[in-house]
């Protein structure tokens, strides 16, 4: 063992390392401060965000809507945005409207939002909201909680979604990184500096466009389902444990405040359910315990008084439609408009 | 349980501050039941595994001593359970497969084996220093010992009991025996190689891991990504298993036992022989002093003197002892074909370059400035050998050889320049630690290797500067997709 110093020396300088792991990362604070641009507000989701710019409520929208006075109001992501035209499927209507609400990326909490604070809350009365989703999806409420698509739909205050994110974040270690996130602010952090570290590999390209294009290609044409081996495809589209337990997920889903809200104005909702990607010789594989899961998803819907709808298995969905990914190719989304209103009489009834 | 959870974090700051309150027995007693609560964290049921090893390999040493004439009967029970269990666990399942195959190629029908054996995590790294022990009491290297806790506690001893490092029984027991006294200089630069450690596991491993991950998941992936993908898993495995290393060291100056140095800036390397001296320090060594020495003696003895093929004795026993180990190294590695190709390559590649050092021994003398090219050379080979370490699929393997760079499209060019930019960028620290290291600059984490060392407050005013940025670049950059330590599953 080395002797240097006296032992109190020693243990000073033990303390002041300590101290240092525990003390420079402040400095994250001091950097934040400078890179925070001004206006930068308490979250309306502050179990899981720190105090930053937002963007504006989407005003337009809600007017846009209220003079359409839509019979059906859509909400989804892109898995809705590539299979839906909302022109086509006002035609099939008999001209009685459809508005898409439709946000690539999005997830439950920006489903919900959209319904409460575009459709519930603005006053609107379609007769019917349906909800398009994959899998367990509905109720991984931590699924895309993006603040660039939720500033949008969000009010002032979430109270009940923060709660529910709160709920589902509140393990151990969820509690943990709520205390460090708040002392250090390594989350606004990180809110510059990865985008950066993503980006300085392309800062070659010449403009600002041709790198997004860039990273757009990388993702969208390489790194494509359909170019992964099929078991790593699989991995990656089928979700496991205690994600498909629904019982266990519920209580922290979006789900039961949406049927809540459909219940006190009136409005019918629908859940459907799309298919994955199929294989070329039939639909996409399913484990027991998403068989399981969405069994009990229906069974709940249903009692509830919601309707529910799964594409699962639907022939007249092969292979030949999808482009990448679970996305349908653009030339066949009249077709597969034309399956939703075929296949979904009691949403238009 | 894993070194970066929080299980852990908890578990250390109970365990430590008890351990040091605590008189010499106690303290390992306690270190006994630590290393149960660590590694059934995982499964009560791998308790009885490491529990196994441990007895039989106490006895062993024990009736080596107790009956001396029978020295060799002992050794061999100890060597054939120990082993054996590893065997049953590792490679029971990779061995009946493929005598059903051969035997299916033979025109013979063989039901596949219905047994499948969950692999218990660590048993690689704890059976190889188990073994360590009769065998060096075999030798008399050591005396057997009396204490069956003390033994207990080395073969289970929890900071590197999941992956290593692979401690010898002679380095270790008897640090265990030692009455230890808190050093708190140790204890602070242990602090530092902590935070080094989750460091370069968080940000740099986890976040290349993801790249990695993402081209080997390809089908058809194109030259260009491929080699980003390689490179990227290069950068991984690195900062991964020394991460654990630095860790395991780390913890484990904590308690007051000095674990070897697993890793020396592998990538510095200029030669395969230089490779090995600085990667898995304790495996190779270990594979050096228990297979490669004894199995080269054995060839040279049953060799003439004459030349055959124009290679010396000496040289063909180094081209034999080389193959059989880095085969076994491969081995040991994983269950499958693909580790013993990476295996095998190494072994190529060290018996190639004993082959052709002494034609260019002066040639090398004189070009020193040559060495940064020669240590990129060798980067670039072993790469190649990392391509046969992830790529588990023989079929893909061919298939990666065979692509072509004039063959790719302008898209698969700047995917592959961008991967590869993006790995580099992550692990630009550990090439600052390496040329640190490299150049000569003092070592932050070595105090208990300093003997002489004086307590300067600059250093550790740097300590605490580079600990603290370490902790906020963790904080900041680390992976939102946590990646299992590559060698667990080994």
């Amino acid at each position: 063992m080395p002797s240097s110093g006296s032992p109190r020396r020693q243990r000073l300088s033990l303390a002041a390392v300590i101290l240092g792991a525990a003390i420079v990362p402040f400095g994250l604070r001091a950097v934040n401060a400078v890179t925070r641009p001004p206006g930068a507000e308490p979250s309306y989701i502050p179990s899981v965000e720190s105090p930053r710019v937002r963007g504006p409520f989407d005003r337009e929208a809600v007017e846009a809507l209220r003079e359409a006075a839509n019979d059906v109001i859509l909400i989804g992501d892109s898995m809705a945005g590539t299979r839906i035209h909302p022109g086509h499927l006002s035609r099939l209507m008999g001209g009685r409207g459809a508005a898409a609400l439709f946000h690539p990326g999005s997830g439950p909490a920006y489903w919900y939002l959209t319904f409460k604070n575009l459709v519930v809350n603005a006053g609107l009365h379609p007769r019917t909201a349906v909800f398009f989703f994959r899998d367990e999806n509905l109720t991984d409420t931590l699924f895309r909680v993006y603040p660039s698509a939720l500033d949008r739909v969000a009010r002032q205050r979430e109270p009940v979604l923060d709660e529910l994110l709160a709920a589902r974040a509140n393990g151990r270690y969820f509690r943990v990184h709520r205390i460090l996130t708040r002392l250090y602010g390594h989350d606004q952090a990180r809110a510059w500096l990865e985008p950066l570290i993503v980006r300085a590999p392309v800062a070659w390209s010449a403009t600002r466009r041709a790198r997004k294009r860039l990273l757009e290609r990388i993702n969208n044409e390489v790194f494509t389902l359909d170019a992964l081996r099929p078991m790593a495809a699989a991995d990656m589209a089928s979700a496991s444990g205690e994600a498909l337990d629904f019982r266990r997920n519920l209580p922290t889903s979006v789900l039961p405040e949406i049927l809540r809200l459909s219940h006190s104005s009136g409005i019918r909702v629908a859940f459907v359910r799309v298919q994955r990607r199929p294989g070329p010789d039939g639909p996409p594989p399913q484990s027991a315990a998403l068989r399981a899961y969405v069994g009990a998803l229906r069974a709940y819907l249903e009692e509830n008084g919601a309707l529910f709808h799964d594409d699962w298995g639907d022939p007249d969905q092969p292979l030949s439609i999808y482009e990448d990914g679970d996305h349908i190719a653009r030339e066949y989304r009249l077709h597969c408009t034309e399956l939703f209103f075929r296949k979904n009489p009691e949403v238009f009834r | 349980m894993i070194f970066h959870s929080l299980d852990f974090a908890i578990f250390f700051v109970l365990v430590v501050p008890l351990y040091w309150t605590l008189p010499h027995r106690g303290q390992n007693l306690l270190l006994l039941a630590a290393s149960a609560v660590f590694y059934g964290w995982i499964h009560p049921w791998l308790l009885s595994l490491v529990a196994t090893v441990a007895l039989v390999t106490y006895a062993s040493g024990l009736g080596m001593e107790i009956w001396p004439s029978r020295r060799k009967t002992f050794l061999w029970f100890g060597v054939f359970v120990t082993f054996g269990v590893l065997g049953a666990f590792k490679y029971f399942g990779f061995f009946a497969e493929n005598v059903a195959a051969a035997l299916s190629l033979a025109g013979l029908r063989v039901p596949r084996p219905a047994l499948s054996l969950v692999l218990p995590a660590g048993i690689s790294f704890y059976t190889f220093q188990a073994v360590t022990y009769p065998i060096d009491v075999y030798f008399g290297r050591m005396r057997a010992r009396r204490s069956l806790v003390d033994v207990a506690a080395f073969v289970s001893f929890f900071p590197s009991l999941l992956a290593g490092p692979i401690m010898r029984a002679s380095t270790l027991l008897p640090q265990i025996e030692g009455v230890r006294r808190f050093s708190a200089a140790a204890a602070r630069d242990a602090t530092l190689l902590l935070a080094w450690g989750l460091f370069k596991k968080l940000v740099i491993a986890d976040n290349v891991g993801v790249i990695a991950n993402k081209v080997f998941a390809l089908r058809e992936p194109e030259f260009h990504v491929l080699w980003a993908g390689v490179f990227a898993f290069a950068v991984q495995i690195y900062a991964d298993f020394s991460s654990y290393a630095d860790i395991a060291r780390a913890v484990a100056r904590w308690l007051g036992i000095d674990l070897v140095r697993n890793f020396d800036h592998p990538y510095l390397a200029a030669s395969p022989a230089e490779f090995w001296q600085r990667w898995h320090i304790s495996l190779s060594t270990w594979f050096r002093d228990y297979v490669f020495l004894p199995v080269a003696y054995r060839i040279s003895g049953r060799l003439t003197a004459e030349k055959r093929f124009g290679l010396d004795a000496a040289t063909r026993a180094y081209a034999g002892g080389i193959m059989v180990t880095m085969l076994a190294a491969g081995l040991w590695h994983g269950a499958g074909w693909n580790y013993v190709l990476w295996g095998g390559y190494h072994g190529v590649l060290l018996a190639l370059a004993r082959l052709l050092a002494p034609r260019r021994g002066r040639r090398r003398r004189a070009r020193r400035w040559l060495r940064p090219a020669r240590a990129a050379g060798m980067f670039a080979l072993t790469a190649i050998g990392w391509l046969f370490f992830r790529e588990t699929d023989g079929s893909m393997i061919l298939r990666d050889l065979a692509l072509s760079p004039f063959q790719a499209s302008a898209l698969g060019r700047q995917t592959g320049a961008y991967l590869f930019f993006l790995a580099g960028l992550y692990s630009i620290p550990l090439w600052i630690d390496s040329l640190w290291s490299k150049l000569g600059g003092p070592s932050l984490t070595a105090a208990m290797a300093r003997e002489d060392a004086r307590l300067d407050g600059r250093l550790v005013a740097a300590q605490a500067l580079l600990a603290g940025t370490l902790v906020a670049g963790a904080l900041t950059l680390h992976a939102t997709t946590s990646l299992d330590f590559i060698y667990f599953r080994f």
